[in-house]
């Protein structure tokens, strides 16, 4: 029983950070109706980062968020000015897949090339230290990952819910048409939006490299489940991905009990297809982000 | 429905079969025959075995991109998992062939016809959604797929591997490259004259209505629902006999090679490279990528150096030649042809002048 407790509070807190991560792909796809692969790939890079910056300055990994989050919000609005908007509008969702695919692939090999295939942990203080909640032992590092993605994410809804910005974006999502006529620059908009979404890998990245080994293809075993978690909360839709997302991992750390950490990962690939068999608009979250 | 090749109207007024540069039948003629005869005599020529089995590679990509093509040249749709049907077909040939009395190549059919009845329901699901969804389920179907078979590895070997009995035993191994080179070139070809039959079908030009507008095509009685899947069940059947081919020829199979998503977007690409339009494009995307992949495995080993290369190609290749590289050349050629500018030269001003010229000429 005390093991299932723990489970639910470590579930709990995985899911928070699915939830950001998730948050961040949802945007993607509201803005531009772009899935965008490379996301994943961009989590792992800011890991990296985190931890070429720790063993360079033997500071916190956290500290390097300072350089990536500014750094990748640039990429971001850069990508979608540059790339993404200049791709033919009636066939954007499959060529964006490809061009975010590519890049997804230029990443993992330039980690590659630069510091070889090796694993590679931050060695932190902290590491190993565990905490007591409620009679549940958990990690420190967990928890610190989970305060940044409720502080990204809490951030993340006042900008869209409070700024003249968020109103645009929330615009410019619903009806790309009407926010042009009523004043909106949906380019430009979109490109901030983009950035912004881009940043959310930044701070995934710092908290991975926290609690777990980074190896340069490991993208790939994130990339199923955000996807799934957005499939899932339905397209487009914030709220949808943050509820999917803590339900997903929080079930995936359950199962992994009796199955085993690999068996337990395909619930996100079965959540998947049963969502698209059973509704294909997704569970949570309205028609592609009615709301926020 | 947008997809990835709509809007192109020279291309659709051709039969497909090749570009319009190529389109004398002489030049044709001429081109097809030394692509023929180089495919035909590279086992003779290839300066060592290492090179022919780089063939048999190349020519089990260009099936690959081939059959792929099946779905993604005529509807449109853009699977990035099917792969799945690939390592499907591959596993499923190894175990039958461990595990039966039934012959290896029976094995490879068998396991082909299993591998499209698995088809039907991914299928099934993921053409009920367009665009993004269908993307989305292709991947998953990899991912999936790849933790099941290193998670069950009684059956698969799980991540130490499956050896596959050779068919021919007492073959030396050049020797075996050679027969596997022509047999994978025997199912080119017979890909090849299957892909130009559906181009000229009823069957064919109506996945190609689905292509241009699908929902023009539905609303025309088209039952897109069926022929769509009719579509990427073929190509998952050709995907799966060429994985299977790919079991017996290299003998071992891993759960991360089987379902390499890299590999999968690689077979994309080289169909893209070569052209969707074209029955050769496949064939010409796979010699390039597969030829330039041999080149960087021998000169930078096992660096990550050609993902860099592959992704920066891809990249290259949706920005700038969406429609492929045979289509590329001929809008080159068209661009430098006279009365085929992309700018307008004439104004309104100067054409009407231009007419009333001639009409006046002709009075």
């Amino acid at each position: 029983m005390a093991l299932v407790f723990q489970s639910v509070i470590l579930g709990l807190l995985q899911g928070g950070l699915y939830a950001l991560l998730a948050a961040g792909l949802t945007l993607y796809f509201g803005i531009m109706r772009v899935v965008m692969i490379a996301h994943a790939g961009f989590i792992v890079l800011g890991a990296y980062i985190a931890w070429r910056f720790t063993t360079i300055t033997g500071l916190d990994p956290m500290l390097s968020l300072v350089i990536t989050v500014p750094a990748f919000f640039l990429i971001g609005y850069a990508m979608q000015r540059f790339l993404i908007a200049r791709l033919k509008p009636s066939t954007l969702t499959m060529m964006s897949v490809l061009l975010t695919f590519a890049i997804a692939m230029i990443i993992e090999g330039l980690i590659g090339l630069l510091y070889s295939g090796t694993q590679r942990r931050i060695a932190l203080p902290y590491g190993t230290d565990s905490l007591n909640l409620f009679g549940a032992s958990v990690p420190v590092v967990q928890i610190i990952s989970f305060a940044l993605a409720a502080v990204s994410l809490f951030v993340l809804y006042l900008v869209m819910k409070k700024t003249r910005f968020g109103r645009a974006l929330r615009a410019t999502i619903q009806n790309p048409e009407a926010a042009q006529l009523v004043g909106i620059d949906t380019n430009r908009t979109a490109g901030l939006g983009f950035g912004i979404s881009l940043a959310t890998a930044a701070v995934g990245g710092a908290a991975l490299s926290l609690q777990a080994t980074i190896w340069p293809s490991l993208h790939w075993h994130w990339i199923g489940p955000l996807l799934a978690i957005i499939v899932v909360g339905g397209l487009g839709s914030i709220p949808g991905a943050a509820i999917a997302a803590v339900a997903l991992g929080l079930t995936q750390v359950l199962l992994e009990i009796p199955m085993g950490p690999t068996w337990a990962q395909t619930i996100f690939y079965a959540a998947l297809f049963l969502t698209l068999m059973v509704r294909p608009h997704g569970f949570f979250g309205g028609r592609l982000a009615q709301r926020f | 429905m947008p997809n990835a090749s709509s809007t192109l109207p020279l291309a659709t007024k051709r039969k497909g079969l090749l570009p319009a540069w190529l389109s004398s039948p002489r030049q044709a003629v001429v081109a097809i025959v030394v692509v023929v005869l180089l495919l035909l005599l590279w086992p003779s020529i290839s300066p060592n075995p290492y090179m022919t089995s780089a063939g048999v590679l190349i020519l089990s990509y260009a099936t690959f991109a081939t059959a792929w093509s099946f779905m993604g040249s005529f509807t449109g749709y853009i699977s990035l998992g099917h792969i799945a049907f690939y390592g499907l077909g591959a596993y499923g040939t190894a175990l039958i062939v461990m595990h039966t009395p039934v012959p290896s190549f029976g094995a490879v059919l068998l396991a082909a016809v299993g591998t499209a009845v698995i088809a039907i329901p991914v299928g099934f699901a993921a053409l009920r959604l367009r665009g993004a969804s269908f993307v989305i389920v292709t991947i998953a179907l990899i991912l999936v797929l790849q933790l099941i078979f290193q998670g069950w590895s009684t059956v698969t070997g799980g991540s130490d591997g499956l050896t596959v009995p050779r068919p021919f035993p007492d073959m030396l191994r050049p020797q075996h490259h050679e027969t596997f080179y022509y047999i994978f070139l025997a199912l080119l070809a017979v890909l090849l004259l299957g892909w130009n039959f559906i181009n000229h079908s009823r069957f064919g030009s109506a996945l190609k209505g689905i292509r241009e507008d699908e929902d023009k095509a539905s609303s025309l009685g088209s039952p897109i629902g069926s022929l769509k899947l009719v579509a990427f069940v073929l190509s998952a059947f050709g995907v799966g006999i060429v994985g299977g081919l790919y079991a017996l020829w290299f003998g071992d199979l891993d759960p991360l090679y089987q379902f390499d998503v890299v590999l999968s977007v690689q077979i994309v690409l080289m169909a893209l490279l070569g052209g969707l339009r074209f029955l050769f494009g496949p064939l010409l995307g796979a010699l390039l990528v597969g030829a330039g992949q041999e080149y960087f495995l021998l000169s930078f080993g096992q660096s990550q150096f050609h993902l860099v290369a592959t992704g920066l190609l891809l990249a290259l290749v949706v920005l700038f030649l969406p429609d492929g590289a045979l289509t590329g050349i001929q809008q080159l050629i068209n661009r430098f042809r006279p009365q085929s500018t992309s700018i307008r030269e004439l104004s309104a001003e100067e054409l009407r002048a231009q007419r009333a010229g001639t009409a006046g000429g002709k009075d």
